[in-house]
């Protein structure tokens, strides 16, 4: 298989927009195409990544009608949809298809647009990536899926609410230091504590926002990366899965899928967790970057709950994670969340994160959750 | 032979009180349905077996923000709960005090009917 790199990236600002998803899309790829120095031109085809485009603007079709924004309309196109993991989901495809020699030069992100939306329905919708036979008559929200992940991981191993308190803080630190962030200020332990129930155990500032946003990269073969500003090499990229049925989770306290793709992807690079200098993972909730640390290999099962409270997942810490500020502080677009993640982890590898930079990172993982821990991406990234 | 239990025989035999699984004739995983092949052993040989519908809450919570529609339901609980067979099933907390809610609690199924839909529930044992 044929090395690829990332060698641009693209990413609007998160927060609410008042543009269509193909809009928000287009401006963040021709960011990165810029970025990346090569022509419109050059891209070969586009893996374009949306989740609830079809609801909630009655618009499907959807990889021609960016492609026809973005002005290159004759390209091949392809709609993803993995629920939140769509646009890793996405790359992970884009990179397949460089590496099997296939293209040189290949376009991937995705857009979300829901801040239009009434809450209640943009609830609903998220929803839909949940079961329709047995939870979401059952009344189960997104909320209420990580809220058992916590029950059950609190029930286990002790973790608090507090603990998971501290990851937003941090996470809020962060993004305070990101000018694309839809939140660029600092919360204190008080105000994730005291805030609103959303689904117990979970509070509203355990819970990332609704946002809207695009993001875009441009993937390459080696040729051209040789030819281009400081390339950042994909080492290894994976997908796993896990049943959609949370009836089926054999512990809800793990998300199984994480280990899995993990391992693939760690298996791919030559590389474990004690190389990785940076992460941006999937802190859809407080509890899923707790849980993520663990299942990525970085902390024991059971102990991301103390990474957290100790301070060992900020900036100058022993891992950082998030500098970007995460899902949590920086926005989700769920459509785009997986190519953001990549640009924040090829940000970082080029030094070029500016207040929120990680010290001699060389080495990036990044961590994209689907849904009901059904679906999950982790790819490798590397400066060398 | 397999014989397969469909969502709608599932949910038909739900709304008259009575819990269907399925078990694998060849490694006696028990499941429930629909599935084709055995998760454990990729045989695809199951046969219906009811379920008595009692177990213990492996996991809860109580929405608070609920999906459109559902404003006036809530809040309101939602729980995984481990059956007695071993299977888990996740449904909706009926007459049980929401601040009573625990990890191992006994709960017992039985059907919530909201006009044609039924819903998988479950209230004191």
């Amino acid at each position: 298989m044929r090395r690829v790199a990332v060698i641009g990236v693209g990413v609007t600002k998160f927060g609410k927009h008042e543009r269509t998803c193909a809009e928000l899309f287009a401006e963040a790829a021709a960011d990165a195409i810029q970025d990346a120095g090569v022509s419109p031109r050059a891209i070969q085809a586009l893996y374009y990544g949306n989740v609830v485009g079809g609801e909630g603007d009655r618009q499907l079709h959807m990889g021609p009608l960016a492609a026809s924004v973005l002005g290159i309309p004759t390209i091949p196109t392809t709609r993803f949809e993995t629920a939140c993991a769509t646009s890793h989901a996405a790359f992970r495809h884009a990179v397949m298809e460089i590496a099997a020699g296939v293209s040189d030069v290949v376009l991937v992100g995705g857009a979300e647009r829901v801040l239009n939306l009434p809450t209640d329905a943009a609830t609903e919708y998220f929803a839909y990536a949940s079961d329709a036979t047995f939870e979401q008559p059952a009344g189960i929200t997104f909320p209420g899926v990580f809220a058992l992940v916590a029950r059950a991981h609190m029930a286990k191993y002790g973790t608090t609410e507090e603990q998971m308190a501290h990851v937003a803080v941090k996470n809020h630190r962060h993004g305070a230091l990101n000018p694309k962030a839809q939140f660029q200020k600092e919360i204190t332990l008080e105000q994730v504590m005291k805030s609103a129930k959303v689904a117990d155990p979970l509070k509203l500032y355990d819970c990332c926002p609704f946002t809207d946003g695009g993001a875009a990269v441009v993937i390459v073969s080696e040729e051209v990366a040789r030819r281009s500003r400081k390339p950042v090499w994909i080492l290894g990229s994976a997908a796993a899965s896990d049943s959609m049925f949370l009836h089926e989770k054999k512990d809800l306290s793990r998300v199984l899928a994480t280990e899995r793709a993990a391992q693939a992807a760690y298996r791919q690079a030559g590389r474990g967790p004690q190389d990785v200098d940076v992460v941006e993972l999937h802190d859809c909730f407080t509890i899923a970057e707790i849980v993520a640390t663990e299942g990525l290999g970085f902390f024991e099962p059971g102990t991301g709950g103390i990474a957290a409270e100790k301070g060992w997942t900020g900036l100058g810490g022993k891992l950082p994670v998030n500098p970007s500020g995460g899902l949590k502080a920086k926005g989700h677009p769920i459509g785009a969340t997986g190519a953001a993640q990549v640009a924040e982890i090829v940000t970082q590898l080029r030094r070029e994160a500016g207040p929120r930079q990680v010290d001699g990172a060389k080495v990036g993982l990044v961590h994209t959750l689907g849904g009901n821990t059904a679906t999950v991406l982790v790819s490798l990234l590397s400066s060398e | 032979m397999s014989k397969v239990v469909t969502l709608k025989a599932f949910f038909e035999e739900a709304r008259a009180g009575r819990l269907t699984g399925i078990r694998c004739g060849r490694c006696g995983e028990i499941a429930i349905p629909p599935k084709e092949f055995c998760p454990a052993c990729q045989e695809r040989a199951w046969e219906p077996v009811p379920l008595d519908g009692h177990g213990t809450i492996a996991s809860f919570t109580v929405i608070r923000v609920p999906p459109r529609g559902r404003a006036e339901e809530a809040p309101y609980a939602v729980a995984v709960v481990k059956l007695n067979e071993g299977v888990s099933l996740l449904g909706r907390i009926l007459d049980i005090p929401l601040d009573a809610l625990k990890v191992g609690m006994p709960v017992r199924f039985r059907p919530l009917l909201r006009e044609e839909q039924t819903v998988v529930a479950f209230g004191p044992p």
